[in-house]
């Protein structure tokens, strides 16, 4: 079983089936709810339920004591919000998820895409090696991730800094080295992803168009630009929005890797500094506030994603 | 398979530009695989090979210390069954769940139907990590609390939204002619689901499961939050924490825990990789 | 305003947030947890939550010996422990706050977080119990302070910590450097050990190991917080603590400890750094004496009290200090208190002072132990000289679990914030968290 033939199935299947078309569509009657009824039933209870929990604490106050039954609850508008705006640390941790985010998702399509490009340019056992080893990344669990990359650029036994001549260098106490080594990571286990799919869509491509192109003299990267961004677009597209949306929320490398957060929580991103506020200082509500903040971004996210969508008339 | 063909002729086009493409691909493997290599690799050393200052990419002498110390630990086994327990169920719970939402929302129109695949879409997005707050709270109140129901309830919400968009593109996939072929020859709606839909869509299960089985194998933040004190209910990420202590972190047991953690999510991969290629194209169409 | 669900209801419906919620669901904020013992029953499972210290193997030979004795002695009765990391044991410890049906039934906590954990209303109060225990009597004060809140014993003192300092015998004597006097020699020898052996570090600090700042903070008449009728006021940003705090902080650098380390070093690091041969001294505790003893500086090393400003003077202590407490939530209160005495009482104290090094909190237990052991001598001596403790307010935990004065060490030391503005945003925290906890 060889990536190849796979990637050859995985477009045969989608591809050789056209997609039924508006008139196959039936009216159901109650059978589609019916079939939905345990997904709604469970997504109700465990995620729009507790997300609707989140906003309500994030308008209480509610500490230890409130949960604990000391104190009572108490109402306090937008309390939350207004102490967590007017708190500098909190633009900068956002400012930073930001751009850190932003600089994953970047560095994740342009190693994925480029690494699909070569695999659709080289024999079948490079080829092998290289799905091979990103099956491998792909499969690492974060948390084990995190640990090795760790272990790799630990200042007195990892062999990068032995390698790169760095002595005992300390890659988490400078903010931005601490911040590159997590994007190491993260473009690591999530490039698998991009570069698999990007790759079985260029086989998608009929060999013609490519083979014209070459014909004509055009190179890799004119290729790529003019002939398959345009044909992969509506990959490119999903593979960005999911890239987007896993990195924006990029927890347990941060967790573990920068211990927390970093020295005097330099390396804070928006998910770990709610968690920290939660219940390393017992602040549920400011910690709720955050996250309604991190939702709202991310809806933002989505609706210009539909927007995309929208524009070029697909369907959903 | 002509385009392949075809691909591969314009592939033979540039020669030595194949050459150079080709010992890029595999530089990159070796990058890509060196992690991996130097976590097992570790994980075999001697203990004073581990925490040596001069670290080399080999071993003469692997040793199945740091293993022992892992399978020694207390409840070990316990905590590997324990985290198959939990992502076992999440697969199979959303798998189903899943394949029922896919077919309702493929196969049949009715009102609020975009409605329904814009919260699909927006439930994704969702930071799992922002709810562990109200999800402690409502598991507590639940009863969950400290029971692998914690875990598996919250994991099988979150897995749920991208298993349904992902295996729309499946169920579409399959052509109405068959549903209607089927219908013709007198067969109900439920056969039609789990006889003939079912088993066509179910590439497209194994590939979403991967994505199900990872979220849930990889969890310890739940882990760390629900299970407060029974630690007959740990998970996997546990035990490889209690190797970070406060006075040195014992490496070579982190190494071949991490290991252990692993091996099982490569198997599975290896297991399901054509499928999990596949699938990952067809959800994209 | 009190919250009713109305109001909740009324508020919330007005929000785009809520237009995601499906129709239906009832507007309520999570039940608060009723922390009360439902029963107490004789037998079944006790769940215990130890410390893990640096080289936790010996404490828990003693306490497996003293779990054994109590089983023996409560048929029925089933003992586990678990040992949790110090630096998380905030949220642990919250979390079976939160839960009552799975948090443990009795757990060892640091003497800063009493005030905390009583107002949290996690700690069961024994002061009944306490007062009919017989060797409860010889308890001395400052331990039994600790375990006291407005008057109700809320648990039994397990040791007494205090910090002195360990210093290399022949390092110095190697160097021909005196053991220092002040604070300026001690800084000043320190930074000579360096230079001459930079793989050395000549005073292993800590950017997380507040209780290892601290006394320089105390010396030169600083405060963390200062108390006006019940009501805390931060003082860390006072002259005489940013002077403190300036001399702990020129500790770090390549001129002693290189800020790319010791940063991120927290207490245990700094002694399994002094243990492991790499610093010439290092601030450690009593209990710290067995990880020394069992490291490879064993036999080349002496300890000292923390040398103060003025020459022979000594810098007040940390009064630090372990407790075992019940959690109020236990369903075996009658059970957990036995196994609390069991494991605080005076036979299991010597048993960790021999394995450990913890000093009892027994008055005649501990003149006991020094008699035998010359070693608690400068540890008892820092005692006596006037050990100082953190404010007793019930935000002091809080204020300890976000970090508050590691960040502000951090801050200074890696030249992100001078000493004057990293102290002023320290103070304006720590008030934030004063005003609200009272």
């Amino acid at each position: 079983m060889s990536p190849a033939t796979a990637t050859r199935d995985a477009v045969r299947v989608p591809v050789a089936k056209p997609a039924p078309g508006r008139r196959s569509h039936r009216q159901g009657g109650w059978t589609p709810w019916l079939y939905l009824a345990p997904a709604l039933a469970v997504l109700g209870a465990l995620l729009v339920y507790p997300i609707y929990q989140l906003g309500l604490i994030s308008f209480l106050e509610y500490t230890q004591a409130q949960v604990s039954g000391g104190e009572p609850t108490s109402f306090q508008g937008l309390g939350n919000y207004s102490a967590l705006f007017s708190d500098s640390q909190f633009w900068s941790v956002l400012l930073a998820t930001v751009v850190f985010a932003a600089a994953c998702v970047l560095s994740t399509l342009a190693v994925g895409c480029a690494l699909a490009v070569l695999l659709t340019r080289v024999r079948a056992l490079p080829r092998l090696a290289l799905m091979l080893a990103a099956l491998g990344a792909w499969a690492t669990p974060a948390i084990t991730g995190s640990t090795v990359w760790m272990f790799l650029f630990d200042p007195d036994f990892g062999p990068v800094n032995r390698v790169l001549g760095l002595g005992d260098h300390s890659w988490t106490y400078g903010r931005y080295s601490a911040f590159l080594l997590v994007l190491l990571e993260v473009v690591w286990c999530s490039f698998p992803f991009v570069m698999v799919t990007v790759y079985a869509g260029i086989r998608a491509i009929p060999g013609e168009v490519l083979e014209a192109a070459a014909l004509d003299g055009a190179s890799q990267w004119r290729i790529w630009r003019s002939v398959m961004v345009p044909m992969l677009r509506p990959i490119l597209t999903v593979v960005t929005i999911q890239s987007v949306i896993w990195d924006f929320k990029v927890f347990t490398q941060i967790y573990v890797m920068t211990n927390g957060g970093g020295i005097a929580g330099q390396n804070l991103v928006l998910n770990v500094y709610a968690y920290q506020k939660a219940f390393a200082s017992s602040q549920y509500s400011l910690g709720s506030a955050i996250g309604v903040v991190m939702l709202l971004i991310l809806l933002a996210a989505t609706l210009v994603y539909l927007r995309v969508l929208r524009g070029r008339g697909e369907e959903l | 398979m002509s385009s392949v063909r075809v691909l591969v002729g314009f592939v033979r086009v540039r020669r030595p530009g194949r050459l150079a493409a080709e010992a890029g691909a595999l530089v990159a493997a070796v990058v890509v695989a060196f992690p991996l290599y130097w976590m097992v690799l570790s994980a075999f050393k001697p203990a004073g090979e581990v925490q040596s200052a001069h670290p080399r990419p080999w071993t003469l002498s692997p040793s199945l210390d740091s293993f022992r110390r892992v399978f020694t630990q207390q409840d070990f086994g316990r905590y590997f069954l324990n985290s198959l327990v939990v992502a076992g169920s999440v697969v199979l719970l959303s798998a189903l769940i899943a394949f029922l939402a896919a077919t309702a929302v493929t196969r049949f129109r009715f009102r609020f139907r975009t409605t329904l695949l814009i919260m699909f879409l927006v439930a994704q997005m969702v930071p799992v990590e922002a709810l562990t707050i109200p999800l402690f709270f409502l598991m507590r109140d639940l009863g969950q609390l400290n029971t692998l129901g914690s875990l598996i309830l919250p994991h099988l919400a979150f897995s749920l939204p991208f298993a349904i968009w992902m295996l729309r593109g499946f169920v579409k996939g399959v052509p109405v002619a068959l549903e209607e072929a089927a219908a013709l020859d007198g067969a109900s709606r439920t056969r039609f689901l789990w006889q003939i839909l079912f088993p066509l869509v179910f590439p497209g299960l194994v590939a979403t499961s991967v994505f199900s089985f990872i979220a849930a194998w990889n969890d310890f933040l739940f882990a760390k939050s629900f299970i407060i004190s029974d630690t007959s209910q740990s998970t996997l990420p546990m035990a490889l924490l209690v190797f970070f202590k406060p006075d040195e972190n014992d490496w070579g047991g982190i190494m071949a825990a991490s290991t252990v953690m692993t091996l099982p999510v490569l198997v599975f991969f290896v297991l399901v990789q054509r499928r999990l290629v596949s699938g990952v194209g067809g959800a994209v169409k | 305003m009190k919250l009713t669900a109305r109001t909740a209801r009324a508020a919330l419906t007005a929000l785009p947030l809520a237009a995601l919620a499906l129709a239906g669901l009832a507007a309520c904020a999570p039940q608060t947890s009723d922390n009360s013992a439902k029963s107490d029953d004789r037998s079944g499972t006790l769940r215990v939550w130890l410390f893990q210290e640096v080289s936790n193997g010996p404490k828990q030979q003693v306490v497996d010996k003293a779990v054994a004795a109590f089983e023996k002695a409560h048929k029925g009765a089933d003992v586990q422990v678990e040992y949790i990391p110090v630096d998380t044991r905030a949220q642990k410890i919250k979390a079976a706050f939160n839960d009552p049906a799975s948090a443990p039934d009795l757990i060892e906590y640091g003497n800063t977080d009493t005030a905390g954990y009583v107002k949290d209303g996690g700690l069961a109060d024994v002061s009944a119990e306490f007062a009919a225990w017989p060797e409860a009597k010889d308890t001395d004060p400052t331990a039994k302070q600790s375990v006291t809140v407005g008057g109700k014993v809320y648990g039994a003192p397990l040791f007494v910590g205090v910090r002195a300092l360990y210093y290399r015998t022949d390092v110095l004597k190697g160097l021909g450097l005196a053991v220092p006097r002040t604070q300026d020699e001690l800084i000043a020898t320190a930074k000579k050990v360096h230079r001459a052996k930079p793989d050395l570090y000549g005073l292993a600090v800590g950017g997380a190991y507040t209780y290892g700042a601290l006394p320089f903070l105390w010396a030169n008449g600083g405060e963390l917080a200062t108390e006006n009728g019940g009501k805390y006021t931060s003082a860390i940003d006072s002259e005489a603590s940013r002077k403190g705090v300036a001399a702990y902080t020129s500790l770090f650098g390549d001129t002693n400890c290189p800020a790319a380390k010791c940063a991120q070093m927290g207490g245990n690091a700094t002694v399994t750094a002094f243990a492991n041969g790499k610093a010439a001294m290092a601030i450690g505790g009593d209990f710290n004496h067995a990880a020394v003893e069992a490291g490879t500086v064993k036999g080349k090393y002496a300890v000292v009290p923390l040398p103060g400003i003025a020459p022979g003077s000594v810098a007040p202590a940390f009064a630090g200090g372990n407790n075992i407490g019940v959690l109020k939530s236990s369903s075996h209160r009658t059970l957990a208190v036995g196994l609390m005495e069991q494991l605080a009482g005076k036979a299991t104290q010597r048993e960790l002072f021999d394995a450990m090094g913890f000093l009892p909190t027994y008055t005649d237990v501990r003149a006991e132990v020094a008699r035998k052991q010359p070693f608690v001598e400068p540890f008892v001596r820092s005692l006596a000289a006037g050990a100082k403790s953190v404010p007793v307010s019930p935000g002091w935990g809080q204020i300890d679990s976000s970090l508050v004065l590691p960040t502000m060490f951090q801050e200074i030391v890696s030249g992100k914030k001078d000493v004057a503005k990293a102290s002023a945003d320290a103070a304006k925290k720590m008030n934030d968290v004063f005003g609200a906890a009272g």
